[in-house]
């Protein structure tokens, strides 16, 4: 089985708060990989530096490495704009924007210079259909997205991101705010996506990480508390602290 | 039961003197609008749109005309100037520059320069304008209206920008983004509705301005656009108008006014209308 991203002894500083200290963890192409463990315990600030999300705010550091393709994707030289355009993300709020339903889905396709309306069609169409959200919309494709439910919002937003064909997708905590039968929708849209891309997901939701996810991560306070396949984490856990927070009794 | 019955004193009485100040409020604004406009519509005749002044001893002859254009040439110009600075300048203290600290100095300034009485600014103008040109020009009297929108702009702006959430910058971040991009496609979009309804009070506002107009642009009796010169003025030939000992001109000036308030109420009302359409959303 292949990685296709390794952290190796990742620290990163919010200004002086040392919020991740020394993470090593595979990621493993094709695979979910969940990151759990209690409010705080920097589970999202790793999914962000896997986008460099973190650049957007000052006082931010990095310190040690994210190796993808022999390359540190945290290093200077490399240009994030094009690292983003392979690391999709969605977040735990729909995030559509106040656009059509097609243009949502062909934002990023035209900020990659796509203009020539048939491929945007085809590819748009080809998204929606990944996202699982096509029938719901193909009839309505110049209507303001933000008129959509939530459920069909968030297929939408998993849709833009699947059009610019990422290598990866991080799920921050993104089935939270959704009712069951939209977030079922998702989950079972995460694992027909690992067909085609490798899926890094926060959650919250201990039985949604041990459904749909392959490897499983237990974060606390800023640390790799234990890193197995999902079955391992679930049933036999090497740590104590691993086994007490899956069961639910502490977290 | 004693402390039940005295709250319910206190708050009759505090209730009661609120609602007296609203009224007494309210009903000298209707008084001024009911003078204007029974005043204004007695005077109205069609000259004042068709014809440019004349003198006040020659009746049924005269109106307001250039006055008119000028007044609208001069609103406009100095939209031109105040509009796009005030949208960029907004633009900036909402995105690039919201963690400076200068950028909160000027936002605050911004507030109190809104407060800034127009006369003053008039006076600016008049010393960096008119003085160093030696005549009244048209140029001085929109850059003094500008002046005056500006900050309500850049604070409008600022502050629908800042009303976007931030989820929906990081998610066309997410999708690889430039930063103006995300400004232009994005953030303006959302905030469009805000920042042109920020726009349209703030031309209410200065579209019935007298005292910056005085110093600068002053007023002119003849038809003349030109910015270099004394720019014909509404507000001023009202002032003007009103305090002159001619019937025919007093009522030519209470028509006038007449006029510009609705003018000015219809922007304000269009301006609270198109709040209200986007709040429903």
């Amino acid at each position: 089985m292949e990685d296709l991203l390794s952290v190796n002894n990742l620290d990163f500083f919010y200004g002086d708060n040392h919020a991740l200290k020394d993470v090593t963890l595979p990621i493993k192409k094709n695979k979910i990989t969940s990151l759990i463990g209690p409010s705080g315990c920097g589970k999202t600030t790793l999914l962000r530096c896997f986008n460099r999300m973190h650049d957007l705010y000052p006082n931010n550091r990095y310190q040690g490495e994210i190796m993808m393709d022999g390359q540190n994707i945290l290093g200077d030289q490399v240009d994030v704009i094009n690292l983003r355009n392979s690391m999709g993300m969605v977040f735990q709020k729909p995030t559509p924007f106040p656009m059509s339903i097609f243009d949502n889905v062909a934002y990023g396709l035209r900020l990659k210079s796509i203009r020539n309306t048939s491929t945007l069609k085809e590819k748009v169409e080809k998204a929606l259909r990944q996202a699982a959200v096509w029938e719901e919309v193909k009839d309505r494709l110049n209507e303001n997205a933000q008129g959509l439910s939530g459920g069909q919002q968030q297929r939408l937003v998993i849709a833009r991101t699947l059009a610019v064909e990422p290598k990866v997708i991080l799920f921050d905590e993104s089935t939270s705010a959704l009712d069951p039968i939209s977030s079922k929708k998702i989950e079972e849209l995460m694992v027909e996506l690992k067909e085609d891309v490798t899926i890094i997901a926060v959650t919250h939701n201990m039985q949604q990480a041990a459904r749909i996810s392959d490897f499983t991560a237990l974060m606390y306070i800023g640390s790799l508390v234990e890193y197995d396949d999902t079955a391992t984490i679930f049933t036999k856990p090497k740590h104590k602290m691993t086994e007490e927070y899956v069961t639910g009794r502490f977290g | 039961m004693d402390n039940l019955k005295r709250r319910k004193i206190i708050n009759y009485v505090a209730m009661t003197l609120a609602s007296l100040c609203a009224a007494v409020g309210l009903a000298l604004l209707f008084i001024i609008l009911y003078n204007v406009l029974v005043e204004g519509i007695g005077s109205l005749r069609l000259r004042l749109f068709t014809q440019d002044p004349a003198p006040p001893n020659l009746p049924n002859v005269g109106g307001l005309r250039c006055a008119f254009l000028g007044q609208g040439l001069l609103t406009l110009v100095a939209s031109i100037i105040g509009v796009p600075l005030g949208v960029l300048g907004g633009t900036y203290l909402a995105e690039y520059g919201r963690h400076l600290k200068i950028c909160r100095l000027i936002s605050t300034l911004s507030d109190m320069a809104v407060s800034i009485p127009s006369i003053v600014i008039g006076t600016f103008a008049y010393a960096i304008l008119v003085k160093p040109m030696g005549v009244f020009n048209g140029w001085a009297g929109a850059v003094a209206l500008a002046i005056i929108i500006l900050p309500i702009i850049v604070r409008t702006t600022e502050e629908m920008m800042t009303m976007v959430p931030w989820a929906l910058r990081e998610a066309a971040f997410a999708l690889g983004a430039p930063y103006h991009k995300v400004i232009t496609s994005i953030v303006w979009r959302s905030a469009m509705s805000g920042i042109f309804t920020g726009i349209l009070l703030a031309i209410a506002r200065v579209a019935g301005e007298t005292a910056p107009l005085l110093f600068t642009s002053f007023n002119s009796n003849h038809f003349q656009l030109n910015l270099n010169q004394a720019v014909p003025s509404l507000t001023v030939s009202i002032y003007q108008y009103a305090a002159s000992p001619y019937e025919n001109w007093v009522g030519m000036a209470w028509a006038a006014a007449f006029v510009i308030t609705i003018l000015v109420l219809f922007l304000n009302i269009m301006g609270r209308v198109i709040i209200k359409l986007k709040k429903r959303d």
